[in-house]
């Protein structure tokens, strides 16, 4: 089931490999069939997902899997060392609440972004194929439960992401591309050593070997207790969390590490900031909560107020910078970012409130970021600009899409009755309940004051009002005596056409459902997150 | 589930179901869907009288109280705290029943009056589609019985209100005014859930009852400050809901909006909210927070009504008025004349929302003049509104025999009565400002009726340039005939816009509430809604020793307490029991016991409160009249006799004038502070980003780059220079080499020769030393 779910996207890769380039339709529709088949998936593991078991970690004397379902574990590289004993890396995947909710997020924007790459007309073919193993390589990401495993997921990601915000992007697409890549390459070489570190110091329980089962190092009782990152060696533990964190920083991503994110999402096509936002930057927070905070729990237990701290930096300095933006698609870019540092913010309380909340809102920056960056490009498509000074009065001739973008801008600024509300809410509950990050949660609440300020500020600045003397647009009196809006070499439908809704939809539908009744996603990730939690809270406390 | 509860429930959701249907089919619909909003919030509207009717007629009990609540997300097991939930439900109690039945009514008449004011606009469907989800969750707001459903149905009647104010989103001004409502709203709200979590964090429950029951045990672990604090900033929800100062200053703006909207909820129903949830929230109010809620709320009064009797515009006159009022009822729960707060809610939000609907029903035959200065002469061509303004207008006023003056003359009262109890001083200042206000009241009511509906009209002194912006601000606005000189086409408005006015005006009317026009402590309203007793009475720091043994006397006579206001002539006998005693009591009773104790103190001071109050009801009807008088014959003399010029006043006071006319500078110093402050922020922090942090990641790009250029050179010149320098040694020690194997025998033979020789040489020379 998992495997499928991981290969579907190359094995459409690779028909779309056999299939000649000018058959561009087709390309797309395999690219399609193979999303849809991978949520369809999705959609069976999430009916068929257990939400009492907790996974996380093995029990003490139950099985080494712990309570992971859908476990798939074969062995796969072994080498003999010789004095060194063996290298051991097996094909490990498994679903636990943590990721769960992200296996179906991921199927859900890959197939969003499918449709969204139907006007990508250049060289289709390299496209869809680098998209398709972009898709293979998140959700790979999501389910691996080998750090190798994860590892070589993690940097199959960076090839495809590189080329297609480097050859399909922006002007300025090959500094953004490379930016890209560096950044990432650079967090991710540390976390090759960690890795290596981790292998030496623990011993899979069971078969007495080394291991790279992130099961078994979830388990501090696993640890050698003189290894490298064993329980003594307390100064090189802190340095490998620091050195994971700031790996998986650079992804989320944090304050100071965040700017490749505004170059990347400016330059790179729609769908594609639409997985890096709706996706991507997940993975940053998934990996703290799966690698970085359960494998070393007391380093995490003394970082807290640091990691809020970083929190409240995005949050509030996020703001402020997309306040500032005069270009759209940067806005919603700097909102991302405030937007990950209730994530951070919600990790840092280490308590049950704030971590469901930052996973919730892990899925609901996913769905709501996404339909922000598709509303960018709707517009982009039209007038081929992105200033936000632009435009004015939109509401007046756009009036089903002012009205999609009335819903995703309030769900952005998390208003009660769409699922960003609910997730804030808890992470800021969890926040403030914490005496550790009690204050930086008083302080981070200004974020929802000046998130407020600038989604209104152009929501006003396009939308409202009437149409700017140097607008991107021209108004016509139609035959009927209305005024009509006219782009300049925009042959479709003026308001969304049909493609573009069965994109946005969806994605309204999900954003109104779970700010009413959160439960179906709540429901899976609570027992989990309950588990993390209580491993991480150090002994003492407990 | 109790059968008010399925009612209540079927009430709150009906609105929805308008706002539903209304927003996807309101353009197949014939009349855009109006009768379906109208219809709805009718049968709305009957539900909440059948209910109002079993609470408050039939059931007639103080203490009536109903819930009920549903798990909304479950959280499991969560380490350290153990099974943990979040709910949602609703509550009925008097209260409640009062406001379902405001709420509904005023809905019901805004929705009728609007067939008439916005017939033709071209978003008709979509304002009834508005108006539908702003009726659902200020229903909401007014069953929650949860903080956290309070809060969610609070931010969403701030998006109701921020699309019905820029309803006319093609208006700048529109557009402007409904991003600053939010805005402003969203700073109260903050305050507002940071109150929330303090509270939450010590008993990880959002519910009133829970919280309050944990409060009154003692159970709170934080200081007392803290305390304070939270209900200090739960009223932030207040100050930026209620347009309280310092946030007060989107309610006028929000006039941009339709009239029939202000009316609704940017006078009579929304505004009121954030008196409503002070209310709820009354008892975990501490001493201190009510000290500074009734400064707040007195200041309010004054400021609003000062800029109000400047004000030329009819709505805005009516706005600040508003402020003016919501403060005077903030005041009422900040010097805990709780019941009387309500009433006066209650009553303002009818005679409020009659003033607005009339001034609609002016602007609406006046063809959208709002400008009273062009006014005039109105009562001739438009008896109704004119009989039903004046009538309301005597209701906001507060004189004898209406609605407004039992209300407010119950705050009044309990204001001096406070004042009196707190032991004078600064206190004074509270009541001082409620009276003055008053005066102020009735003097720019006064001038509005006389400028509006007395004298000749002034159409034709309007100035040709401002006949040209009224006549943009039209065009944008809906489809009438824009001949706006016609004074002598003034007409009555039609009976869907009159029978509300109607209505509205009869229910500002003493009796509704009072058997008696001067006391309205004697109608059911003020019989039904009686201050809660306070939970925090254990938190307070060190009483001193007499309140203390006061507080441990009446603990014994608890069942005294629920009656408050009645109950005065029993507590005033405690007060003179000998001071010997209480010392000796105070100090037998037990740590456990201390808590009731404590909590008997706060009692008492409520207690002591209403004594006083009640002493005071008397003076206080002196005063206001006289201030009510003295308001409206003012009025008379400056606008109807003209023996003042208000003119050559103004003049002659112009930078008092002026500071009352230009809001006393709020908006500007907004403006030079927080809005330029934080657009300052924003682009210095955005430079900040661009140049400093993406610098030094380029800054770091370059220097790898250089590095690698370096690296790149000594590559080439050193490293490979060394390869080559080895292939070439190696290469040219070949070359010589190579000349040497030549192949000759002769060759090898003379190389042998001269080896042999070279090592004789060699060998001999050795030898020789």
């Amino acid at each position: 089931m998992l495997s499928l779910i991981v290969f579907l996207p190359i094995i459409a890769g690779l028909i779309i490999l056999a299939v000649p380039s000018s058959q561009k339709q087709i390309i797309r529709i395999v690219s399609l069939l193979a999303a849809l088949a991978q949520g369809v998936l999705a959609v069976l593991i999430w009916r068929a997902y257990d939400p009492s078991l907790p996974g996380i970690t093995a029990a003490p004397g139950g099985s080494p899997l712990g309570s992971f379902q859908f476990v798939e574990k074969v062995p796969w590289i072994g080498l003999k060392l010789g004095a060194m004993g063996s290298l051991n890396i097996e094909y490990f995947l498994g679903v636990d609440g943590i990721s769960v909710t992200m296996i179906i997020l991921t199927a859900l924007i890959s197939a969003i972004g499918v449709l969204s790459s139907w006007t990508i007309q250049k060289q289709v073919k390299g496209y869809f194929i680098l998209y398709n193993l972009l898709a293979s390589a998140m959700m790979g990401c999501f389910v691996a439960l080998d750090f190798f495993l994860f590892y070589v997921f993690w940097e199959l990601m960076l090839l495809p992401m590189y080329f297609l915000i480097g050859i399909w992007g922006g002007p300025n697409r090959e500094y953004a591309a490379i930016k890209f890549f560096l950044y990432t390459l650079f967090g991710s070489v540390f976390m090759l050593l960690v890795m290596i570190g981790l292998y030496f110091s623990v011993i899979d329980p069971v078969t007495g070997n080394h291991t790279f089962s992130l099961v078994a190092m979830a388990n501090q009782a696993n640890y050698l207790q003189d290894a490298i990152l064993g329980p003594h060696n307390v100064m090189w533990r802190y340095i490998a969390f620091a050195v994971l964190f700031v790996g998986f920083a650079i992804k989320v991503p944090m304050f100071p590490f965040h700017t490749w994110l505004p170059d990347a999402h400016v330059e790179a096509p729609t769908p594609i900031s639409v997985i890096l936002a709706g996706v991507l930057l997940k993975l940053g927070t998934y990996g703290m909560m799966r690698i970085n905070f359960p494998l070393f729990p007391e380093v995490f237990h003394a970082s807290m107020y640091v990691i809020g701290i970083f929190g409240a930096i995005n949050i509030i300095y996020g703001a402020f910078c997309a306040l500032a933006q005069q270009d759209l698609k940067k806005m919603v870019a700097y909102s991302s970012i405030s937007h990950m540092g209730y994530v951070l913010l919600g990790l840092a309380a280490g308590n049950s409130e704030g971590m469901i909340g930052a996973l919730y809102q892990m899925f609901n920056h996913g769905t709501i970021t996404a339909m922000l960056f598709l509303l960018v490009g709707v517009i982009y498509d039209r007038a081929h600009t992105r200033q936000i000074d632009k435009f004015g009065g939109l509401a007046s001739y756009m009036p089903v899409y002012a009205a999609i973008v009335t819903v995703a801008w309030f769900a952005s600024l998390g208003l009660p009755g769409l699922s960003g509300f609910i997730s804030e809410a808890l992470v800021f509950v969890g926040a403030f309940s914490s005496i550790t990050t009690r204050y930086i949660a008083m302080v981070s609440v200004l974020g929802i004051v000046f998130g407020a300020a600038y989604l209104l500020w152009s929501l006003q600045r396009m939308f409202l009002g009437k149409r700017k003397p140097d607008a991107a647009y021209d108004l016509e009196v139609g035959a009927d005596g209305h005024e009509h809006i006219h782009f300049h070499d925009w042959k479709g439908k003026i308001d969304l056409d049909g493609r573009e809704l069965t994109m946005l939809v969806p994605l309204v539908v999900i954003t109104i459902f779970l700010g009413i009744y959160p439960m179906p996603v709540l429901g899976m990730i609570t027992s989990s997150v309950n588990k993390l939690v209580e491993v991480l809270t150090p002994l003492a406390i407990r | 589930m109790h059968s008010l509860i399925q009612l209540s429930i079927v009430v709150l959701l009906l609105p929805l179901l308008s706002f539903v249907i209304l927003i996807f089919f309101n353009r197949r619909l014939p009349r855009r869907g109006d009768f379906v909003g109208v219809g709805i919030l009718g049968t709305a509207f009957a539900l909440s009288a059948y209910i109002f009717w079993t609470v408050i007629v039939q059931t007639y009990d103080p203490a009536f109280r109903v819930a009920w609540d549903f798990t909304w997300i479950d959280l499991g097991q969560v380490p350290g705290i153990g099974p943990l939930q979040i709910k949602m439900g609703i509550v009925i109690d008097n209260l409640t029943a009062i406001m379902l039945a405001m709420v509904t009514l005023i809905s019901l008449l805004v929705h009728l009056y609007s067939t008439g004011y916005m017939a033709g606009d071209k978003n008709y469907g979509r304002y009834y589609a508005f108006l539908g989800i702003f009726t659902f969750s200020m229903l909401g707001i007014v069953l929650s019985d949860n903080l956290f459903s309070i809060y969610i149905f609070w931010e969403l009647v701030g998006l109701s209100s921020y699309l019905l104010i820029g309803f006319f989103f093609e208006k700048d001004s529109a557009a402007d005014a409904q991003k600053k409502a939010f805005l402003a709203n969203r700073v109260g709200d903050i305050g507002m859930w940071l109150g929330i979590l303090i509270l939450y964090s010590q008993f990880h429950t959002f519910s009133f009852t829970e919280i309050y029951a944990n409060l009154a045990a003692g159970k709170f672990a934080m200081s007392n400050a803290w305390l304070t604090a939270a209900g200090l900033l739960l009223f932030m929800g207040c100050v930026g809901k209620s347009a309280q100062f310092p946030l007060h200053i989107w309610l006028p703006d929000a006039m941009e909006g339709p009239t029939p909207v202000s009316a609704l909820i940017h006078a009579a129903t929304m505004v009121a909210a954030g008196v409503y949830f002070v209310a709820r929230i009354f008892v975990v109010l501490t001493p201190d927070a009510l000290h500074v809620i009734a400064f707040i709320g007195a200041f309010t009064a004054f400021m609003a009504a000062t800029i109000a009797i400047t004000q030329n515009d009819i709505k805005r006159v009516l706005a600040y008025s508003t402020v003016s009022q919501l403060g005077y009822m903030v005041l009422g729960l900040g010097v805990g004349a709780y019941s009387a707060a309500l009433f006066h809610l209650v009553t303002h939000a009818f005679f409020k929302a009659c003033l607005f609907l009339g001034s609609g029903a002016i602007i609406h035959a006046m063809h959208h003049e709002q400008d009273m200065r062009w006014m005039g002469g109105l009562r001739k061509h438009m008896p109704w509104t004119f009989a039903t303004f004046t009538l309301a207008t005597l209701a906001l006023a507060g004189l004898p025999l209406t609605s407004g003056f039992m209300s407010k003359d119950a705050i009044l009262a309990g204001a001096i009565g406070f004042a009196t109890a707190e032991g004078g001083g600064v206190y004074y200042l509270i009541p001082v400002l409620g009276f003055f206000s008053a005066m102020l009241t009735a003097f720019y009511m006064g001038r509005q009726i006389w400028l509006v509906f007395f004298g000749e009209s002034r159409t034709h002194l309007k100035p040709a340039d401002d006949h040209h912006s009224a006549h943009h601000a039209h065009s944008t606005h809906d489809t009438h005939n824009d001949d706006h000189h016609a004074a002598h086409e003034v007409h009555e408005v039609s009976w869907n816009m009159r029978a509300p006015l109607v209505i509205l005006a009869a229910l500002s009317v003493f009796f509704v509430y009072s058997p008696n026009p001067l006391d309205g402590a004697q109608g059911w309203f003020m019989k039904m809604i009686q201050t809660p007793p306070t939970v925090v009475g254990s938190y307070q720091s060190a009483p001193s020793s007499e309140k203390l043994a006061v507080g441990s006397q009446q603990s014994a006579t608890e069942g005294e307490n629920s009656a408050l206001s009645t109950q005065h002539s029993a507590l005033s006998e405690q007060h003179s029991a000998p001071e010997a005693e209480h010392s000796a009591l105070s100090t037998q009773h037990s740590a456990l016991k201390e808590s009731t104790q404590h909590s008997a103190l706060t009692n008492e001071r409520q207690a002591e409160i209403a004594h006083a109050s009640h002493a005071a009801h008397f003076p206080a009807i002196y005063i206001s009249s006289i201030m009510v008088i003295l308001g409206i014959t003012l009025a008379g003399i400056v606008y109807v006799f003209r023996i003042i010029d208000p003119d050559k006043t103004a003049e002659a006071i112009r930078p008092l004038y002026l500071f009352s006319l230009n809001k006393w500078y709020w908006d500007e110093i907004y403006d030079a502070t927080f809005i330029r402050g934080s657009m300052l922020i924003s682009k210095m922090l955005s430079w900040f980003d661009t140049n400093i942090i993406d610098g030094i990641v380029n800054g770091v790009a370059l220097i790898v780059k250089k590095v690698a250029f370096a690296n790149n050179s000594f590559d080439k010149y050193v490293v490979d220079g060394l390869v080559n320098f080895t292939a070439f040694s190696v290469n040219t020690t070949g070359a010589v080499l190579r000349k040497l194997q030549t192949g000759k025998v002769q060759t090898y033979v003379v190389m042998l020769l001269a080896v042999v020789f070279g090592y004789f040489v060699f060998y001999f020379t050795r030898l020789i030393y």
